[in-house]
């Protein structure tokens, strides 16, 4: 017992809800025939920035796009009834683009609620906000979840400069999306 | 003041403990007082509340907050117990701000929330309303502040470089109050809009991101002096890309004397701005704007959401025609909601003193 025992915590307030570590969805082993669902926030270039993706994933690995969302709160994550459509009509999703303070970790925490549902999520985030997107998952209990990062900034770019981004994000993309899960390390 | 004790301890020991604040991550870099639970029940006797009802939540972060906990932190923060009424108050006022619910905190923009007290309390507690009005110097003004940072700090857990990612961030961030000099306004108190009768304490706050000063102090042509208000107001940089910025005036009690003098009520003001705070077009383009929007709108665009949203508070010394120009976050305004102020339920008005 120190004498700075006596000093209290200003950080111990109501205890939050105990996350378990997110168990991650199972992988297909590839993507042909599947339907690639669309999580988009509002952020300027998000749209095109999935789309063109989905785009590839449809061209060169013969997945089609089948559903698209977009968040109606770009800060928080996607709503219950929004996941149960994507659940319903995608067998992988595409979630992005994280590249604000908020909506960084707000993408990290849809990828999870997709896995959690059983659908194999990648989550697209500007590399400027690694360190949000990395707290938001540790937040939610699953510390070292993995994301594509994607050169900030993203707001700016043109379309053909958003389409050559998704054409170097793609092979990290299907990469999360087929790779056997490991089992979960800690 | 309060008597010293009659057995002086060892005063290093008071630095070691404010250094193990730091060393736990619970400081906004400045030191603080630290916390025992004997001063958070003198806090807790100010108000007629429950310590643990829960007065703010980030559901996405998984993080809510206590009325006890605001105490701990408004102690770590500098406050006397007689200010902690005034902090509960505040900290409702920011939550009335519809941004603060959302990414606010987390958001690089960095926002700042401006204070803004009005009635008695000012008085009572020693708020600054007056010449420096937005410096330091002032214990109420400087900690009922620090206490809100502090709370979101330590209680939502958002610190810069982690869930906060202020690019920059506001100067002035969580030092932003200010009484409103009711005496020297030639205007109803700022509180009245926000629904709090004249002559009753409230606090009322907004998202900031900027604090810009205007000064015009060599002409009596109000028209002259609303435009230099309005090119202020007008400029693009404060566009976020959407469809308007907001802003507001922090009007020096020399400005307010004009333009009432002149016929202004705050409302006429507000409508003048609104009516000439206005870009062209081809201006917006040439800042690389016209995206903000796919309607791109009306050529003069109007910067101004609307003439309501334009909030206009008198604060500061009466020694030069001195203004300032605020930016409320992004395309959000202020809640149009004061809060009142209980008075503390045991007052100590010997410690009131700033």
């Amino acid at each position: 017992m120190s004498l700075f025992d006596d000093i209290v915590d200003p950080t111990r307030g109501p205890a939050g809800s105990a996350k378990g570590r997110t168990a991650l969805a199972a992988r297909p082993g590839d993507l042909a025939g599947l339907r690639v669902g669309l999580l988009v926030n509002t952020k300027r270039n998000a749209e095109a920035f999935v789309q063109e993706v989905a785009a590839l994933l449809e061209s060169q690995h013969g997945a089609r796009i089948a559903v698209q969302r977009t968040k109606p709160s770009i800060v928080h994550p996607a709503p219950a009834e929004m996941l149960a459509e994507l659940r319903a009509e995608a067998d992988v999703v595409v979630v992005g683009v994280g590249d604000c303070g908020s909506c960084s970790a707000s993408a990290v925490a849809d990828g999870l609620q997709l896995e959690a549902a059983g659908i194999p999520a990648v989550v697209l985030v500007s590399d400027a906000f690694r360190v949000s997107a990395d707290a938001m998952a540790a937040l939610q209990g699953t510390a070292g979840y993995e994301y594509v990062t994607t050169p900030h900034p993203v707001a700016s770019l043109s379309r053909e400069g958003v389409r050559a981004r998704a054409e170097r994000a793609v092979p990290e993309i299907v990469t999360l999306l087929t790779r056997p899960v490991v089992a979960a390390a800690s | 003041m309060t008597a010293a004790p009659e057995a002086p301890a060892d005063l290093r020991v008071v630095r070691q403990a404010i250094e193990h604040c730091h060393a736990q991550g619970w400081t906004d870099g400045l030191p603080v007082v630290p916390a025992t639970a004997d001063d958070v029940a003198e806090f807790l006797a100010t108000v007629d509340r429950d310590p643990d009802e829960v007065i703010g939540a980030q559901e996405h972060l998984d993080r809510r907050v206590t009325v006890a906990e605001a105490a701990v932190n408004a102690v770590m923060a500098g406050c006397l117990p007689g200010y902690f009424p005034l902090v509960l108050a505040a900290w409702e006022a920011v939550r009335e701000e519809p941004s603060s619910r959302g990414g606010a905190w987390q958001s690089t923009s960095g926002p700042a929330p401006l204070l803004v007290v009005n009635g008695p309390i000012r008085t009572e507690l020693g708020v600054n309303c007056a010449g420096g009005v937005l410096g330091p110097g002032f214990r109420a003004n400087a900690t009922v502040g620090r206490a809100l940072g502090l709370l979101v700090r330590n209680g939502y857990g958002i610190k810069p470089q982690e869930l906060e990612q202020a690019t920059q961030g506001v100067p002035g961030r969580w030092t932003l109050c200010v009484g409103e000099n009711e005496e020297l306004s030639p205007w109803e108190p700022f509180s009245v809009a926000g629904g709090v009768p004249a002559g009753t304490s409230a606090v009322s706050a907004m998202l900031i991101r900027d604090v810009e000063y205007v000064d015009n102090r060599h002409t009596e042509d109000v028209e002259a002096l609303l435009r230099d208000f309005a090119d202020t107001l007008a400029r693009t940089g404060a566009y976020l890309g959407m469809k308007h910025s907001t802003g507001g005036l922090l009007l020096g009690p020399e400005h307010a004397q004009v333009l009432a003098a002149a016929g202004y009520s705050r409302s006429d003001v507000q409508h003048w701005l609104y009516d000439h705070a206005v870009r062209a077009q081809a201006d917006l383009v040439a800042a690389g704007k016209e995206s903000h929007d796919v309607d791109p709108g009306p050529d003069p665009m109007p910067m101004m959401p609307s003439a309501a949203e334009i909030p206009i508070i008198v604060a500061g010394a009466a020694n030069a025609a001195i203004s300032a120009v605020f930016r409320p976050f992004g395309w959000s305004t202020w809640s149009g909601r004061s809060v009142p102020v209980p008075s503390p339920m045991t007052s100590r008005p010997e410690e009131s003193t700033p």
